[in-house]
């Protein structure tokens, strides 16, 4: 008895056993592809890549929980990148550039949430339409350029070291848990997460609560606004040039994170630590993938397909739990009714 | 006086379709009289054939949105059935046409029919279902076609004349265009199951509890959308005569969600019609044709589409509102009345 309560207050939470399960059998999959797969350098490299859409999924994550959706951060993060492109291009310093940038993702953001709360429009359309407007936004000042030569101070983020020597700490990596346990606490310590899930589960009580819940939804637009900006300025710095197609369909990956991590898409339930988790996992399958040969439209598949049943084996197991426990009442009542 | 010159204009304005055919006409007479080639005769062909495959799948589209769900899936349906149509075609060169329009349709059929069981019996919300779903099929172009694209000698000459022959004025691809809608349309106002699948949209809860089933007629939307997607694959085929299994029907879903919002179906369900959808199809290939023509940058294009879908839902809201009010203030009325 005293030993079952044990295990079940060790137990993982559900919504981490899914992407924790995947996030295992990548890394089996793909150190049978080769040896240094596990390797802590080339994991601890590889992140590099990530660590934009885990920002992006971080940031995302206060929207989806408030009820809504951002489509366009990959859209801003693309403008953010052209407006620090274009600023550079005419001379002004990188750092100004590198604010400029983020300030752009943030009014970018709030562009959002304002239309989304002052005309009363479900943020799905609207950020449908301002993925469009703000990827347009971003050919009509980039068209067909590729802005380069940027400062040697300015470019490798991504290579730089927090820590040297073997394996060795690089600096998005160090960015990415910083942000991931400020979000944490914001999300589960501080009012304001509270709030999120508030006006997720249920906007209109928390309204007549005395809550201002159009600013909740705005500031989480805001924010995602804000990351997205921050995002370009890290993949200015990782790639060293800037087209009009920087991160293209990124927001479909940083969304699958957030859904694989659990979050409810319908708002009012959500974790960062399932956010990260789940970024790990697809990390952990997109690499092992790359190292099996594997097409990146099929890895893409794959990924489509884990989404999937992960929201769906839970369904499945709690319709099986449901539908056991209705048979067993079943019997009960009718062995009742036989006593009788 | 008032009264009535107000209720005459949301009148009008209630008529949607009105509205969008208004700014279509105005679109062509600016586009026309900026650069008269714009109604030559092969630049309104090319309009009207990137129209007709938009408006085929925009017709399912609308029955998806109609029942509170959305297919962020067609343009990968449309691309699978594509490429299995055309391997079938590539492999065996005397296929009959009829045999590899309805290999491209049941191919369809089966993708709408997976999402339609993942949304129904497994429960999962449309927008992560089909999110997968694009991802998944996808990748299954890329694995059934082992990355290797289907040339334009190739693809029979069959099907390539659906785009350029016609029984009669207009080509095989816009009589199936047309055809669509008007099926769609038929099906929504004029028969029982359209009336379910209205009812199912606008109120879920009640609908079940008068007795329909929920997971028949999202499986049937879902599956309609699948089919549509297929014959949208066929009609891709002919126009293009390439299938590249990276390119074909890649960000369809964009162009046709767009199309059914800014033809006034409501994104939260229960409204819309097909010809709303297929005017927003004209106008978004008129717009971005019109742009090219006209010698503005394509790099505007993109803005164009972004800006005239906030314009359409704020418009569509704002009519929305107006009419709610005037209802409430009519019930008042009559209560001070009494």
């Amino acid at each position: 008895m005293t030993s079952a309560k044990k295990t079940r207050r060790f137990a993982l939470p559900s919504h981490l056993t899914g992407p924790l399960l995947i996030l295992i059998i990548a890394m089996i999959y793909g150190s049978l592809g080769s040896e240094y797969f596990l390797d802590p350098a080339s994991i601890i490299f590889n992140t590099g890549r990530y660590i934009e859409i885990g920002l992006l999924a971080l940031a995302l994550t206060f929207v989806i929980i408030n009820g809504d959706i951002d489509l366009s951060v990959a859209s801003i993060l693309a403008a953010s990148a052209a407006v620090m492109a274009k600023l550079f291009a005419a001379g002004t310093p990188i750092l100004w550039c590198a604010l400029a940038a983020v300030f752009t993702g943030f009014i970018l953001g709030m562009i959002n949430g304002l239309i989304v709360i002052k005309f009363g429009l479900p943020s799905l359309v609207v950020t449908l339409a301002t993925l469009a407007l703000y990827r347009g936004l971003t050919q009509v000042l980039l068209e067909d350029s590729v802005v380069a030569d940027y400062p040697e101070s300015f470019v490798g983020f991504d290579q730089r070291l927090v820590i040297g020597g073997y394996p060795g700490f690089p600096a998005p990596l160090a960015v990415f848990i910083v942000a991931s346990i400020i979000f944490y606490f914001i999300l589960r310590k501080a009012n304001y997460g509270l709030l999120n899930v508030m006006t997720g589960s249920n906007a209109s009580s928390t309204k007549f609560s005395g809550i201002n819940v159009n600013s909740v939804r705005l500031s989480a637009f805001a924010l995602s606004g804000l990351v997205s900006g921050i995002c370009a300025v890290m993949i200015t710095s990782r790639l060293g040039s800037t087209i009009s197609n920087v991160g293209l369909g990124l927001e479909l990956l940083a969304i699958t994170v957030v859904v694989l991590g659990g979050t409810d898409i319908f708002g009012g339930r959500g974790t960062i630590s399932g956010t990260v988790v789940a970024l790990l996992a697809i990390m952990a399958v997109r690499e092992s993938l790359v190292i099996q040969d594997i097409n990146g439209q099929v890895q893409d598949g794959a990924i489509g397909l884990l989404l999937i049943l992960t929201v769906l084996v839970p369904r499945i197991r709690s319709a099986i739990v449901d539908n056991r426990n209705r048979k067993k009442r079943f019997n009960e009542a009718q062995s009742q009714i036989a006593n009788h | 006086m008032a009264k009535n010159s107000i209720s005459g204009v949301s009148v009008l304005l209630k008529k949607r379709e009105f509205g969008i055919f208004i700014f279509i006409v105005l679109l062509l007479v600016i586009f026309g009289s900026l650069e008269p080639r714009f109604f030559r005769a092969d630049n309104l062909n090319a309009i009207l054939s990137s129209v007709g495959i938009l408006m085929v799948v925009g017709a399912g589209q609308t029955l998806v949105i109609v029942t509170r769900n959305i297919d962020l899936s067609v343009g990968s349906t449309l691309g699978f059935s594509a490429m299995v149509m055309g391997m079938v075609a590539r492999e065996n060169p005397d296929f009959p046409l009829v045999g590899l329009i309805l290999i491209a349709l049941v191919a369809g059929g089966v993708c709408g029919l997976i999402n339609g069981l993942l949304v129904s019996y497994g429960k999962i919300p449309s927008i992560i279902a089909t999110l997968g779903t694009l991802a998944i099929f996808r990748g299954a172009v890329f694995l059934v076609s082992d990355n290797v694209q289907i040339d334009p000698n190739d693809v029979p000459q069959a099907v390539i004349n659906l785009a350029t022959t016609s029984p009669i004025r207009i080509s095989w691809l816009l009589i199936f265009a047309i055809v669509s809608i008007l099926l769609v349309h038929y099906i929504s106002s004029k028969t029982l199951l359209g009336k379910r699948i209205y009812a199912i949209g606008s109120n879920p809860e009640g609908a079940v509890s008068r007795g329909l089933s929920f997971d028949r007629i999202t499986i049937l939307v879902f599956v309609s959308v699948g089919v549509l997607a297929g014959l949208g694959g066929v009609l891709y085929t002919a126009r293009y005569a390439t299938i590249n299994p990276a390119d074909v029907g890649r960000g369809l879903e964009f162009d046709v969600i767009s199309a059914v919002v800014i033809g006034g179906t409501n994104i939260f369900g229960g409204s819309g019609t097909a010809f709303g959808t297929a005017l927003g199809c004209i106008l978004i290939g008129v717009l971005s044709n019109g742009l090219t023509v006209v010698g503005v940058s394509p790099f505007w294009k993109a803005c164009a589409t972004g800006l005239l879908i906030l314009a359409a839902v704020a418009i569509d809201n704002f009519v929305r509102r107006k009419q709610e009010e005037r209802f409430l203030l009519e019930i008042r009325n009559q209560r001070t009345a009494e």
